[in-house]
């Protein structure tokens, strides 16, 4: 049978993703979100002299961000599949001629979609209004700080469909999702600069620098990442105060973020469908 | 000469045959005399079962939680166009066998096919030809019944169109723009029927299809499924539902502890086990004469009085001999009633224990 690419059960999963955020509006929410927070930080975050261009307006609101995307992509996914399988919904669904990988897929398609949409469009709006009102505009800088977010939105959804394909039930996906959000934004952070002053002392890294292993492991985690992708692109922002003060090796870059990013969706969708494969309904 | 192991699909016992490469042979059944053909291939090919009358073939399903085996060694075939009733009590193994026939589990051992495509190394070819109700029947509650049957439609590529005229068949024309999360357990049944049989399946798989259903919503399934059986569908019923099982299955398949221990029509599952008709008589007068008297009538296997009623369990063939016998020894019949067996006694015999 000759069917469409539009008809294909990853894209119809995936386009049923998409009309149910629309429908319950979150996708409006998180667009009204992204936009109202970086006109705010534009506006009000030089303490009254107006609007800020573009490139202080994403200094400004990275630490926010770094802890916004990751938190909305794990909510977002982490019911996904699990929620399904605990309403039935998911025995009927796979009872139709369609496999779990398009199951899988197309709700990434779709919920993926749904946060880089409210990505765009949020930080989009804003960008134009901004740019509207200040005299230099550097649109590639903003524009790749719109799809290293998407990228990071991407890791968050990913990862959040892990868990859910992973755990037996809806709470403790969520469980999960919550913790992992602590565990990249908070605690990844302060492991490994608890192990650097441990190892080397406080005084040795204020002379020396921190050790090499510090900026690669520094760099797995994909929320940092993010924010040397940005720092590579836009200029220095950081979740982290201390990264602020540290100049950047020389195998940082861009490619070398982005691979990291990648990665993460990737691993993260495999081990999703390992799980899910073999996970009886 | 080539041999070939044949299942018969009634009765599930195996035979051997032997014939030339192309020529066909006459198979009967050594245990329950069923007649069929098979024909040998051109080439001498060996096969394990024979698929070529089956809509659904199980063999050797065995599928364990932890230790503990849901099903174990099930065997058994559903001939196409057959109506075939799936009974066992609860925990004894049903929905694990239905969620495995839909590629939903994956069994520890054993072989599954759907029209002769095993289900797990071509799901989507196997499930294309399959409409299935769950127990629990769930929709996206946020979505009207239309919605929803629409995305199903999509995803078996079946015409939308077809999709209000099956909600009005199902009496839910009203509540099509309605969402599902507001809907009834009846309603959601009969959504969740018209889901099943979208695009016209050839095989049915209903677990407990009258489940929340009115007596005319009853009605209207069973007239519905006997309706697909007659379009060539094939159709597998679980239920706890035992009338309506024995109304409507052509044969039934009894599964206990994860084994399967019957597969048969009903009539033959009660000769097998033996079970015999019961007459209650109410008389006006019990007397001795009237029990004396049906004592005596030939293949009477137990006579009991209580009060003024009389109890007989006898063979089929000595139903009138014994209603004769009262009127010969003078008792006054107030009132009759003969029971048959019923699935229910061949059920209550398959799963005691």
């Amino acid at each position: 049978m000759n069917i469409s690419l539009l008809q294909h059960p990853i894209l119809l999963v995936a386009k049923k993703e998409i009309m149910d955020n629309i429908r319950n509006k979150w996708i409006l929410l998180m667009t009204g979100i992204f936009a109202a927070l970086t006109l705010l930080v534009s506006y009000f975050g030089s303490l009254g002299q107006g609007w800020q261009d573009l490139g202080f307006t994403i200094a400004g609101m990275m630490t926010l961000v770094q802890y916004l995307i990751p938190i909305i992509g794990l909510m977002l996914g982490y019911s996904a599949i699990v929620g399904e399988i605990e309403r039935g919904s998911l025995n009927a669904l796979l009872s139709f001629p369609l496999k779990r990988i398009e199951v899988l897929i197309g709700k990434f398609i779709g919920l993926g979609g749904v946060l880089s949409v409210a990505l765009l469009v949020g930080f989009g709006i804003a960008g134009i209004v901004i740019g509207a009102n200040v005299s230099e505009v550097d649109v590639v800088q903003y524009i790749s700080f719109l799809l290293a977010s998407v990228l990071l939105g991407l890791v968050f959804v990913a990862i959040s469909l892990l868990a859910s394909s992973f755990f037996e039930n809806r709470s403790t996906a969520m469980g999960m999702a919550v913790f992992l959000w602590f565990f990249f934004t908070m605690i990844w952070n302060l492991i490994i600069a608890g192990i650097a002053i441990a190892s080397g002392g406080i005084d040795l890294m204020l002379s020396e620098g921190l050790p090499e292993w510090y900026y690669a492991v520094n760099i797995i985690n994909p929320i940092s990442a993010y924010g040397t992708l940005v720092s590579l692109n836009v200029g220095p922002v950081s979740a982290s105060p201390i990264e602020d003060i540290l100049s950047t090796p020389e195998f940082y870059s861009s490619w070398l973020m982005v691979a990291i990013l990648l990665l993460w969706t990737i691993l993260s969708l495999v081990l999703a469908y390992v799980f899910f494969k073999k996970r009886d309904l | 000469m080539p041999e070939k192991k044949i299942k018969c699909p009634s009765c599930g016992h195996v035979t051997t045959v032997n014939g030339n490469p192309g020529e066909t042979v006459k198979v009967i059944c050594p245990s329950c005399n069923g007649i069929g053909a098979y024909q040998f291939p051109d080439e001498n090919i060996s096969h394990s079962i024979d698929d070529s009358f089956s809509a659904i073939s199980v063999v050797e399903l065995t599928k364990k939680f932890g230790n503990i085996a849901a099903v174990e060694s099930a065997t058994f075939q559903i001939k196409k166009g057959e109506i075939f009733g799936f009974l066992g009590p609860n925990g004894a193994g049903k929905t694990t066998t239905i969620k495995a026939l839909l590629g939903l589990l994956y069994p520890d051992k054993g072989e599954i096919r759907i029209n002769g495509t095993e289900i797990l190394s071509d799901e989507k070819k196997a499930k294309n030809q399959i409409g299935y109700l769950p127990e629990k029947v769930a929709f996206y509650d946020n979505l009207t019944a239309l919605q929803n049957l629409m995305f199903y439609a999509e995803i078996k590529h079946v015409s939308k169109e077809t999709c209000l005229p099956l909600l009005k068949e199902f009496g839910l024309e009203e509540a099509a723009n309605k969402k599902v999360g507001a809907f009834s357990k009846g309603m959601t049944q009969r959504l969740g029927m018209a889901r099943a049989v979208l695009g016209n399946p050839s095989i049915l798989i209903l677990d407990e299809p009258s489940s929340g259903l009115d007596p005319r919503g009853v009605v209207f399934i069973r007239e519905r499924i006997k309706h697909m059986q007659e379009q060539g569908a094939t159709v597998l019923v679980s239920s706890h539902i035992l009338g309506e099982i024995q109304e409507m299955c052509d044969r039934v398949c009894i599964i206990n502890k994860g084994k399967i221990v019957a597969v048969d029509k009903i009539d033959n599952l009660g000769s097998r086990l033996r079970l015999r008709p019961k007459i209650v008589i109410l008389l006006q007068k019990m007397t001795d004469a009237v029990i004396k008297a049906v004592e005596k009538v030939n293949d009477v296997d137990h006579v009991q009085a209580k009060g003024t009623m009389l109890e007989v369990t006898c063979q089929a063939s000595a139903k009138a001999n014994v209603i004769l016998a009262v009127v010969k020894a003078k008792g006054n019949i107030m009132n009759l009633q003969i029971r048959e067996p019923s699935l229910e006694d061949v059920f209550m015999r398959f799963t005691e224990g």
